[in-house]
This record gives structure tokens, C-alpha cells and sequence, in this order.
């Protein structure tokens, strides 16, 4: 069949950035797996979707750090659990006060952040809390090992993605993202519930970013309050760079994977070079505003605020 | 002199302005009147160049110019008073009457307040004004605000030295009796410094006011003559004028309905738009509300929609109490068919499928996940049924036409088993031949069973559709007529109601 062949050369044509982006990527990965940055990135394309933002992501993944490094001698496994559904219920949170006290979301996560990183500097004491390796084997295993020569981190990686693309592709609550964030005086007519799918978005966001937190913890033999400090940029620019709009309703996880390889394959290479992780800051608001303003003609725009 | 000459302008589907001529002479007071849609507000944008006219010329004294933009048309002594306030209501009167001007009271790159203040205090004193010019204008009243308006029109306007001309656009629709016998007072005492020109639906303060009138309908002047000769009865007969098409818009297939309630609003109230409605619509009735902007249809439409709270009142369902929520309409059976075609009636940006199933995607999957296959099976089916002209069901809403946008929105409400239709301005910038479709579909529904409450840019829409038609006034409904085929009420009667 030559003709299949002939569109499946062109496609290989299409993609070989793209393929060569993951099998670098894959390749840093093994050396030196990093799983925080997806799977945040990965959730909080919900929240870019629907046209709003989450600058509380870092807090939580600290938080949930805090939380599971604390309560894991006691209650094992549970603790990961316990520090799950405190992320899912910090980002409720937010979506509740955006819903209900009709606050914009760079405001509501904003604040919401910062109770969820006060919380976690005063419930450590501000320092970071130990896990002993042995806890840490028994109940948070499997966020350390690998299965057929696969880091666990890369197989969780995996399966966040699958997970977050079957999401947004195939399912009522993704198709509802998509409508809210590109017409959502249309959805309200419709009869959408815009306000509960709000909050399940800014839940969902939250709750990968806890997951984070938690294989974070888990590898560091950790938790602390400031563990995700540098993260927000990056997670935000992920997203942006990957191509979902700002302004919402057009994107996806595909998308985000894509800006989320890239922002790692920087990261790690600025890292080998000997950039600082604070400096490397620079370079992801560099990227960030390049990203948006590559993005989108903004010189339509007339009011920016 | 100001002049247009055989101006002709046109929007994708309309012909806004067909061959208009008006003049306005110095000193004079012009009235303009016309049904919605007639072409008075394009008219009054090409006079503040809003929009450029396709053809013909607007000419001052004789000499053709072009008006680029509304400062441009201030400066050529042309000002407009916006039927929507424009004043800022966070600035102090001094302000706003000033406003892009501020550099007259710049001394050393600091505003001077005291050189504004009087500036201000002579400004006001032209339209008869008492008030502070440092009074924030959030804590003027209406009325008051609109003699702001009125000053800095008048104002901006007379700079260039020669007559100007004020724009009035709908001035009285928010203003309480007695500031619009204040507002008609200072209009004919201003006359001789200025002309005017007044918009409005209210036939009577137009005729007291004016010295001569222009009638417009469907983008044409129909009559201009001296007020003196025109009566309200005389204009009526000339606004809407036309004869009736029984046949454009499907009287054969309106059949009686039998008398099963399907909605009822009872005693709605609600801010200023609606006062103690109370109506009932039956199952497989088209029911007409006819009323002028303002009258409180537009605020009733929403309210069905559920997207408006009601003050006082209810809407009722069966033996359910519609709550102010969309989503608790949609689940009652009642479907929205907004004005706003591409902000409430799609998703511009998805397919024609999602934008389908929207209200009732939980029919299309099974635990939460979409059944792709037969989302798009679905969607061919009423593709093929409304003869949507579309590529295919994945293609996107934006690229269809306004009619097969409009088809898209009805099959949405058709596939969510909607039971109860609001239809607002459902025909709004559609062309003859998509009208004709969406006419043919709301006697399906309504053969259906369905419930339709219909309201529209004109009359002869309202008439020729409905079973029923309920003439709104200030938010109060005044009449309920009978629309049977062949005992239609005339045009005229209805609008005897409405203003």
C-alpha cells in the first residue's frame, strides 16, 4: 500500500519534533526523573480551558508534601490519601469562593494559595519534615521504584496524561470545559451547571497538584513548606506554551504535554549547565510572555487589564 | 444646513439604509420615527460616523463631507445624546462635561479645578442645570444626568461657530414624566441656538416637540411632513403601513390549540421592566408579545429562560415553580432561542455536533463518557431534517450562515425534548429566504405540541406567526388579542397599545 505509506511518511514528517522532544525528554527522564512539573501542568489545563487561572498549584503541592511527610508514620498509606483529598478540597474551596462569592479566579487561587502555604509552613513549623527510609518503603514505595526498567514516576507521569486526556476528549465533564471556557453565556443557556464544574476543575487542578507534592515527598524522603516554591511559572507556562489560549475554551492536553516536555527538556539543560534554580526563573517569565505574545495578536486587544 | 443625500447602506443581509434624503435646517427640530429596524439608529450612527454610508453624500452647508468618528463629527458641529447614557459616573460633573478637553484647563501640568469649576457652572447653567460641577455623577439622578449629557453635546458641538446639531436618541425611555416635560421645556428653548434631532417611539412627545418629521420604514423614508399636519393615527398608519403576506409566514398551517396549559406567569414582577404580568400559554400555541424596547419583553423572555430573578411572581410549569436558574428551565422543558445568537445560542468555536447536544449530552453517553459515534449520528439526523447547510457535523459553528446558525440553535432546543420554546428576535439579521425556513420551523413545532413564546423585530412577524398576542407597554401588559387566521388584528391596533 504506497499510498498509506506515502501519508504515513508525511505524518512521521509532521511529528519528528515532536517525537524527538519526547524521546529526549524520556531520556532526562530516566537519568533524573522530575514528575512534579507534569502532572501539575497536566491538571491545571482544565482550569486555563475554562478561561481562568490557578496560582495556588505550588502551595498545595507543598502542603500535600507537608501533610503526607507528617502523618505517614501513623497512618501508612492512608497518609497519602489524607493529603490527596486536602488538595481536592482546597481547590473545591476555591472554586466555591469563585462560584458563590463571584470572585475572579486569579484572586480566589491567589488567596486561597496563600492560607494553603501558611498552613503548611505552620503545620511543619516551618521546617521540612523528615521521612525515614524505612516508612518511606513500606507505605510510599511506590513512588521510589521501577517496574521492567520504567521509573515508577515516568509510569504515574503516564498515567496522569491517558487519564487527563480521556478527561477532556471523551466525557461530559470535558466537554463542559470546553463550552464554559469558549462560550459561556451559551452553556448557562444551555443549561449547564457552570458553577459545579467549576469547582470540580479547580478540584481536579488541585488534586494533581497534590499527587505531586505527594511523589515529590516521596522521593526526596521529604516534605516541606517550600518544596514547589519555583513551580508555578513553569506549570503556568507549560500550559501557555503548549498553545491553550488564556482566554479559554481552545486547547487541550495534548497541547500541554508538548509545552510541558519543553519546559522540562529547559529546565534540565539549564540545570546541566550550571543555572541556578532561582535564575532559572527568568527564563520561564522570559518564556511565558514570548509564549502569549506569539500566541495571540494582541495589538487587537484594546483593553488589557 | 445639514444634509444626507440619497444615502444607501448596507450589512451582510440587510439593507440597513435604502436610499434616504433628510435635511435639517438650522433651528429646527426634526422627529424620527419608524418601527425597530427601520433604519434610525444607523441613520443616527452615520451622522456621529460610527459608520461610513455605502453610497450617497452627507452634506453641511452644501458641501459634501466625510464624518470619521464621533469627535470628528462633534467638530464639524454634530453631537450626539446617547440612549445609553455615556456619562461616567465615577467622575464629577466638571469632568465629564470636559472630558478629552482637560488640556483648555492645564495650567504648569495641573488641572485647574477652579478655572474648570466655572467653566462648568456656564455649561450648566445652558440646559438650566442647579447642581455642584464637583457632584460626582453617580449621585445625580437620570434625568439630571442626561442634562449633562445634554450640556457637553451642546458644548462640543458649538465650537465650530455655526449651528449645531444634537442628536436626541431615544432621550425619554428612562426618564420619570416630569423630567421629560422639563427635558421638552429646555429642547424648545434651546431651539434657537441649535438644531435637533429626536428619536423616539413615543408618538406623541414626538409630534409635540417637532416641526417637522420623517417616517422611516424598512430603510426608506416613507413621508416627511410638517408636524402641525400629522396626527398620531396618521403615523401609525404609515410606521408599519404594509400589507399583509398570510402566506409568508405559513397561515395555512396554523391550527387552533386546545386549551392545555403548558406555561404560566403569574403576577411577574420585576425592577422597572416588568409589573404584574400574568399570562398563560398553551400547549402547540405560538403566543406573540409585542412591544416597543423597553416595554419589558425582552426581561420577560429571560425571565421564562430562567435567567432573570423575578422581584414578585412566578413562573409556573406544569405544577413545578420554575427557580431562577437556566439549568432548572432546561430541565423543565423550556428552551432559549436568544437574540444573541453567537454569545447565548452557541458555541461559535464547536461543531455543529457539540453545540447539538449541548443542553442533553447525558442522552449521548453512558457513565459520564460521550458516545462519540452516536453524537454524530445523531446530529447528521437533524442536519438532514432542518436542512442545516453545513460540511458536517464536526465542522465548526462559526462558518455556518446566520440562518443555519439559527437552525443549529432550534434542532439544539428540538433534540433537548424541549416542550416550551422562548423565541427572541429568532429571525434577527437573517435574509428573506432563512426567515421563511425558521417560519416553517415554528409551525412545526407548534404542530408538535410545543409551546412557543415568541418575540420579534416587527409587527407583521408577531402577527403573522402568532395565535396570541400580548402587547407590553412600561412593563405592564396591556392587552391580550386573539390572532386567529383570517381575524388578525391590524398592525395599527396593536400599536394603539403599545404607545
Amino acid at each position: 500500500m504506497p499510498h498509506l505509506n506515502a501519508t504515513l511518511k508525511a505524518k512521521l514528517g509532521d511529528n519528528a519534533p515532536f517525537i524527538a522532544l519526547i524521546a529526549l525528554y524520556l531520556l532526562i527522564e530516566i537519568a533524573q526523573p522530575s514528575f512534579l512539573a507534569p502532572s501539575t501542568q497536566l491538571g491545571s489545563t482544565f482550569v486555563v480551558l475554562l478561561g481562568s487561572i490557578d496560582l495556588s498549584l505550588q502551595a498545595v503541592a507543598s502542603l500535600s508534601s507537608v501533610i503526607v511527610a507528617m502523618l505517614l508514620p501513623r497512618y501508612g498509606a492512608m497518609a497519602a490519601v489524607i493529603a490527596l483529598a486536602a488538595s481536592f478540597g482546597v481547590g473545591l474551596l476555591s472554586g466555591v469562593i469563585q462560584t458563590v462569592l463571584r470572585i475572579p479566579s486569579f484572586i480566589a487561587t491567589l488567596a486561597v494559595g496563600g492560607i494553603a502555604s501558611a498552613a503548611a509552613l505552620t503545620l511543619s513549623g516551618t521546617r521540612s519534615i523528615g521521612i525515614s527510609d524505612e516508612t518511606r518503603n513500606a507505605s510510599l514505595g511506590w513512588t521510589t521504584g521501577s517496574s521492567f526498567g520504567v521509573p515508577h514516576e515516568i509510569l504515574l507521569g503516564v498515567a496522569v496524561f491517558a487519564f487527563c486526556l480521556f478527561l477532556h476528549r471523551s466525557t461530559v465533564f470535558g466537554r463542559h470545559v470546553d463550552a464554559i471556557g469558549a462560550g459561556e453565556p451559551a452553556a448557562i443557556a444551555s443549561g449547564l451547571r457552570v458553577s459545579g464544574t467549576k469547582c470540580l476543575v479547580f478540584a481536579t487542578s488541585s488534586f494533581f497538584a497534590g499527587l505531586a507534592g505527594v511523589v515529590m515527598a516521596g522521593r526526596l524522603g521529604s516534605g516541606s513548606p517550600t518544596l514547589a516554591d519555583q513551580f508555578l511559572l513553569p506549570a503556568i507556562a507549560a500550559v501557555i506554551v503548549g498553545g491553550t489560549a488564556l482566554t479559554g475554551g481552545s486547547g487541550g492536553i495534548g497541547r500541554t504535554l508538548v509545552g510541558a516536555l519543553l519546559v522540562s527538556v529547559a529546565r534540565v539543560g539549564m540545570t546541566f549547565v550550571g543555572i541556578s534554580v532561582f535564575a532559572q526563573q527568568i527564563v520561564f517569565g522570559v518564556i511565558l510572555i514570548v509564549a502569549v505574545t506569539v500566541a495571540f495578536d494582541r495589538s487587537k486587544v484594546l483593553i488589557i487589564k | 444646513m445639514l444634509t444626507l443625500k440619497n444615502v444607501t447602506k448596507r450589512f451582510p443581509g440587510v439593507l440597513a439604509l435604502d436610499d434616504v434624503t433628510i435635511e435639517i435646517r438650522p433651528n429646527e427640530i426634526v422627529g424620527l420615527i419608524g418601527e425597530n429596524g427601520a433604519g434610525k439608529s444607523t441613520l443616527m450612527k452615520l451622522l456621529t460616523g460610527a459608520y461610513r454610508q455605502d453610497t450617497g453624500e452627507i452634506m453641511l452647508n452644501g458641501q459634501p463631507m466625510v464624518i470619521r468618528n464621533p469627535r470628528d463629527a462633534t467638530s464639524k458641529g454634530i453631537a450626539m445624546v446617547y440612549q445609553e447614557q455615556s456619562i461616567l459616573p465615577n467622575l464629577t460633573v466638571a469632568e465629564n462635561l470636559f472630558l478629552g478637553r482637560e488640556e483648555d484647563f492645564v495650567t504648569f501640568g495641573r488641572l485647574n479645578w477652579t478655572k474648570l469649576k466655572h467653566a462648568a457652572k456656564k455649561e450648566l447653567a445652558t440646559v438650566r442645570l442647579d447642581v455642584d460641577p464637583l457632584t460626582l455623577c453617580e449621585d445625580l439622578s437620570f434625568g439630571q444626568r442626561q442634562m449633562v449629557e445634554l450640556a457637553r453635546a451642546l458644548s462640543l458641538a458649538s465650537r465650530t461657530g455655526g449651528t449645531p446639531i444634537i442628536l436626541l436618541d431615544e432621550p425619554t425611555s428612562v426618564l420619570e414624566a416630569a423630567e421629560i416635560e422639563i427635558l421638552f421645556r429646555l429642547v424648545g428653548e434651546l431651539k434657537s441656538r441649535a438644531s435637533f434631532v429626536f428619536v423616539s417611539h413615543r408618538l406623541d412627545e414626538l409630534l409635540s416637540l417637532s416641526d417637522r418629521v420623517y417616517v422611516m420604514k424598512d430603510g426608506k423614508v416613507v413621508a416627511e411632513m410638517p408636524a402641525a399636519k400629522a396626527s398620531v393615527a396618521k403615523l401609525h398608519e404609515l410606521m408599519v403601513g404594509r400589507s399583509m403576506h398570510g402566506e409568508y409566514y405559513r397561515e395555512n398551517l396554523q391550527k387552533p390549540c386546545r386549551k392545555e396549559v403548558a406555561l404560566s406567569v403569574n403576577h411577574a414582577s420585576l425592577g422597572h421592566a416588568l409589573n404584574d404580568v400574568s399570562f398563560e400559554v398553551y400547549n402547540g400555541e405560538v403566543f406573540g408579545v409585542a412591544g416597543v424596547v423597553g416595554s419589558g419583553r425582552e426581561e420577560l423572555c429571560r425571565v421564562i429562560a430562567g435567567l432573570e430573578k423575578l422581584d414578585a411572581g412566578e413562573v409556573t410549569v406544569g405544577t413545578a415553580r420554575l427557580k431562577p436558574q437556566a439549568n432548572h428551565a432546561v430541565a423543565l422543558g423550556i428552551g432559549y432561542v436568544p437574540r444573541e445568537r453567537k454569545v447565548e445560542g452557541l458555541v461559535t468555536q464547536m461543531s455543529v455536533a457539540q453545540n447539538l447536544t449541548l443542553p442533553r449530552l447525558g442522552a449521548v453517553s453512558r457513565a459520564g463518557v460521550v458516545r462519540k459515534a452516536s453524537e454524530r449520528l445523531i446530529a447528521t439526523e437533524w442536519i438532514d431534517r432542518l436542512h442545516i447547510k453545513t460540511p458536517g457535523p464536526d465542522a465548526s459553528c462559526r462558518n455556518l450562515s446566520g440562518g443555519n446558525q439559527q437552525k443549529v440553535v432550534l434542532a439544539k432546543w428540538r433534540f433537548a425534548g424541549s416542550r416550551i420554546l422562548v423565541l427572541d428576535h429568532p429571525t434577527r439579521g437573517l435574509d428573506v429566504g432563512a426567515k421563511e425556513e425558521v417560519y416553517q420551523l415554528i409551525r412545526e413545532l407548534s404542530a408538535e405540541g410545543v409551546a412557543v413564546v415568541l418575540t420579534g423585530d416587527t409587527l407583521e412577524e408577531i402577527l403573522g406567526l402568532s395565535h396570541r398576542v400580548m402587547v407590553m407597554r412600561d412593563g405592564r401588559a396591556q392587552a391580550i388579542l386573539p390572532c386567529a387566521v383570517g381575524h388578525k388584528p391590524s398592525q395599527v391596533e396593536i400599536v394603539e397599545h403599545m404607545v
